[in-house]
């Protein structure tokens, strides 16, 4: 065997993460590249006519500051924009890095005349802007780390109340430390101020930072790692049953939003020349959120045209409010001073945020995206090959001995045992409430047992956390679908077998288009899953599942609400789905049609007890079976779901 | 001890303010889910009504039931006109929305008023004060607290006992299954924010009276000592918005008494904190927030 040399093996490592960070690049990276230049030459552009249309120094000021707005709310989006979670604080991050910022990079002799007292001889440091720029960054980024710790602990998630206070507690606390330590930050009338002439001379370095924003942004959306953050984001619980840690995403694209955020703010700073607590905080934090909400948050095109529209209307508002009025060389009379007058660009702002909330909550765009839109519209794809029969896996046995779980006083699972073997497909049957998905539940870390034991393989799984579960190989879908339902029908399966290919089989692809084609969804693999009918949902949650490469397949009711004509077809693409990833199948159903076509054993569970196990013909004639079904035995209450 | 004592009464004071904006906060977190940025602002409109009147020569005795009334209307008004529209959307949404109508109450006066603040006479007994034993007690802090114990007795009673405060408290602890068992969804949400306008436009009389003026920005501070204390409360729970006010306020006047110099100007920023923490360290036990989720 020929030896490869450790250079060799190093680049081929690097080029197979590179593969895993960015699945297919053409798709991730080119079309992302190309998508960045195309939305930095409008947007400079747009902004560059109306310095030539309008000349004069507050115009270019305007563009300048507009430029750089650009950049923070590019910044926000990393973070917001992927992972759904709402932050306050991103502004906090900025004011950390503007104070950290200014105090390095502001002249010796301008800091004796604000802070000469300045803790830790700060007044005597003299930086260049670019190495206060760094400091800045990993000052921020190290707050970042503690706040993102917290933010991971308290289980932030999409719409969490956690998360909107930790932030805001982190806004708030920055603003009154900046207010009131005045030796460090001249306080909160004085603040600080650099020297006249030593301010930021040239648009280069915002061009550089703004480039590399809109670079960064599309890149992280396209990669794997935006990619499982935008499934966390549609539904945190399914995205932990597919083997994805939330808090593990969250914070990568946390570091990534405010290492962006913080060249932002030093280069307002810079620009501006001065800096005082307020220009960091509330007002700030409401122009940047509703720049980001009104063009769209889940995409950096919709951060962009929000940014620009909104500066253009407070800018209109501002003149009108100033120099009276002039619309398009008419000059209107003064009836109408009751609008155009100071404090309109404010209520624009506010005005914007609701109107947008109750008509558009996600914006103009939504997610729409320069690079997926030329993606889609230049590169024709054709269906691919059926896939083949897995190669048949090594014997591995699944099994839950002796599992209880109370609630409170209810003891849902009563010592039920179960085992399957990933060569057959296994049911589960039971009146309601006989505690199926609570098994379920257990076997996938959901929920914790009072006693009892999981184990697949050696492998003990008892009470791991969800994740871990999957990323061993324990796949489940849900009873209630819970599909990533602003992603589109191919995106889903793809988030899956990234999983898959990170945690399951060591770096190996799964053919995407051959589980969307076959699961019959070829048709539809560009539309959100949250737009398919009811049918084509229950086919790509099982089809995701598939993907994941799991050793096991819990299906909660596959053919909940099917038709029997559905519910038969669902038998075969079972079938094929767990011979064409080699899994095996434990399936909970309601159909004993359904069950009785395809398992190879059925159990049965009531009341929290295993009743009867055996093949489905054994099972339906089992004397207790019936009973429990018949109603002498089954007790009134809802499927413990 | 004599200080102790002191601090305890003029936090108690304070707290009792806070307590009452909470529980508006809390009323309507428990049937929308709405962490409401917008509650402040029925004191920035109440206090520009109470402005009014002065200048048409009213007293405080009428002032008084005016900020009331003003403050439930408005707080009506903004239901219906914004939150109505975003009910049921995700919570990213309905925040947003009262953060936005936080900013546009503010910047309307600030374009029509102006930036000036405008002051009012306070009452005149506002600084009496009488001694019991050793210690000073504040006429004005006898009579807030004393205000506010008779509201929260009247509140409790409207909740406990009639049929309104039941589809509150059941909407509280389950939206959707109030709604299930036959709870009017529109007129529980549309009390809710008539009651919370209530509360606040009580808290409001003692708000304004202590503050003695109005500006375009006043709403700010008491929307945050609201959600704080509504936060330390636990949110949905009433009666935990309760102590959560009161806490509040008798650790603002703790901390500002034992923080050295500089940092007593921190107190909100360390109090923030300090929930923030709560938040990280508890996530489920401080508050019963994050529902246990159905699979």
């Amino acid at each position: 065997m020929a030896t490869r040399s450790p250079v060799a093996a190093w680049t081929g490592n690097r080029r197979r993460e590179a593969g895993l960070l960015f699945p297919s690049p053409r798709r991730d990276v080119a079309f992302p590249l190309a998508g960045a230049v195309v939305l930095f030459a409008a947007f400079v552009g747009a902004g560059l006519l109306y310095t030539l249309m309008v000349e004069g120094a507050s115009a270019e000021k305007l563009i300048t500051a507009m430029f750089i707005d650009a950049i923070m709310v590019i910044g926000i989006q990393i973070y917001v924009g992927n992972t759904g979670v709402f932050s306050f604080g991103h502004i906090g991050f900025g004011a950390v890095a503007g104070y950290a910022f200014a105090i390095f990079a502001i002249a010796p002799e301008d800091k004796y005349t604000r802070i000469p007292n300045a803790p830790w001889g700060l007044a005597d440091v003299e930086m260049g802007p670019l190495p206060a720029t760094a400091v800045a960054l990993v000052i921020t980024l190290i707050v970042a780390v503690i706040v993102g710790i917290g933010l991971g602990r308290s289980g932030a998630r999409s719409g969490s109340v956690a998360a909107t206070v930790i932030t805001l507690a982190l806004l708030f606390f920055t603003h009154e430390v900046a207010a009131s330590w005045n030796e460090l930050t001249g306080g909160e009338r004085a603040g600080l101020t650099f020297g006249i002439g030593d301010t930021l001379q040239t648009r280069t370095p915002i061009y550089l930072a703004l480039f590399a924003a809109i670079v960064l942004a599309l890149l992280f959306a396209r990669s794997s790692i935006g990619r499982l953050n935008q499934a966390a984001r549609e539904d945190n619980l399914a995205a932990r049953a597919m083997g994805i840690n939330p808090v593990v995403q969250q914070t990568i694209a946390l570091l990534l939003s405010v290492a962006v955020v913080a060249v932002a703010a030093s280069l307002r700073v810079y620009e501006i020349g001065s800096l005082l607590p307020e220009f960091f905080f509330f007002q700030y934090t409401l122009l940047t959120l509703v720049m980001l909400v009104v063009g769209g948050r889940n995409g950096v095109t919709g951060a962009l045209l929000g940014v620009a529209v909104i500066t253009a209307v407070r800018e209109s508002a501002r003149r009108m409010g100033s120099d009276g009025y002039e619309i398009f060389g008419l000059g209107l009379d003064g009836n109408l001073d009751w609008v155009f007058r100071e404090g309109l660009p404010t209520v624009l702002l506010g005005l914007a945020m609701v109107v947008f909330m109750i008509w558009r909550p996600n914006g103009v765009l939504d997610d729409w995206e320069v690079d997926a839109w030329l993606w889609r519209r230049f590169i024709r794809q054709k269906p691919p090959a059926a896939a083949g029969t897995a190669p048949e896996p090594d014997v591995l046995d699944l099994s839950a001995s002796g599992v209880t779980v109370e609630f409170g006083g209810f003891r849902a699972l009563d010592g039920a045992s179960i085992e399957v073997s990933n060569r057959e497909i296994v049911g589960l049957i039971g009146p309601n409430g006989a505690g199926k998905t609570t098994l379920v539940n257990v076997m996938t870390g959901m929920v914790d047992p009072t006693s009892g034991e999981v184990q697949l393989g050696e492998m003990g799984l008892t009470s791991e956390p969800s994740h871990s579960i999957a990323r061993a190989g324990l796949v489940r879908t849900f009873q209630n679908l819970r599909l990533f339902s602003s992603l589109t029908v191919r995106e889903n399966v793809e988030v899956a077998a990234l999983m898959a290919s990170v945690h399951r089989n060591g770096g190996t692809r799964t053919d995407i288009d051959a589980i969307v084609a076959g699961a019959g969804l070829w048709e539809q693999r560009n539309r959100r899953a949250g737009q398919l009918d009811y049918g084509n949902s229950r086919r790509l949650e099982l089809a995701r599942a598939a993907a994941a490469a799991p050793a096991f397949l819990l299906l909660d009711e596959p053919t909940s609400g099917m038709s029997d004509t559905e519910s038969l077809a669902m038998v075969e693409s079972v079938r094929n789905m767990a011979a064409a990833v080699g899994a095996g199948v434990l399936v909970i159903d309601h159909d004993l049609n359904f069950i009785t076509g395809i398992c190879d054993r059925v159990y049965c569970l009531d009341q929290g007890r295993m009743i009867a196990i055996g093949t489905p013909d054994e099972v339906q004639a089992d004397a207790a079976v019936k009973a429990a079904y018949l109603g002498e035995a089954a007790q009134p209450g809802e499927d413990r779901t | 001890m004599t200080e102790l004592v002191q601090n305890l009464i003029d936090g108690l004071g304070r707290g009792s303010i806070y307590a009452l904006l909470a529980l508006g906060v809390a009323v309507v977190f428990g049937v929308m889910h709405l962490l409401n940025f917008a509650h402040g602002e029925l004191i920035t409109v109440s206090g520009y009504a109470a402005y009014a009147a002065f200048s048409n020569g009213w007293s405080w005795y009428l002032v008084a039931p005016l900020i009331v009334v003003v403050s439930v209307i408005t707080n009506l008004l903004i239901e219906r006109i914004a939150f109505s529209r975003v009910r049921g959307s995700s919570e990213f949404t309905q925040l947003l929305t009262s953060f936005g109508i936080h900013f546009l109450v503010a910047a309307i006066f600030l374009m029509y008023v102006g930036a000036r603040v405008q002051t009012f006479a306070e009452p005149g007994w506002i600084a009496d004060t009488y001694s019991v034993g050793p210690v000073r007690v504040e006429v004005f802090d006898t009579v807030v607290i004393i205000v506010a114990i008779v509201t929260l007795v009247l509140t409790a009673a409207v909740l406990q006992r009639t049929m309104f405060g039941l589809s509150i408290r059941a909407a509280a602890a389950d939206f959707d299954a109030a709604r299930l068992m036959g709870v009017n969804s529109d007129r529980v949400i549309r009390g809710a924010f008539a009651l919370s306008g209530a509360l606040a436009g009580i808290a409001g009389i003692f708000w304004l009276m202590r503050a003695g003026h109005t500006s375009p920005t006043s709403g700010i501070n008491p929307m945050l000592s609201g959600v704080l204390a509504a936060l330390i409360g636990g949110l949905g729970s009433l009666k935990g918005a309760v102590i959560g006010g009161l806490a509040l306020g008798l650790a603002e006047v703790m901390l500002r008494t034992w923080l050295p110099g500089g940092a007593a100007a921190l107190t909100q920023g360390v109090v923030f904190s300090l929930i923030a923490l709560l938040f990280i360290f508890r996530p489920g036990g401080l508050v019963n927030v994050a529902h246990a989720e159905r699979v």
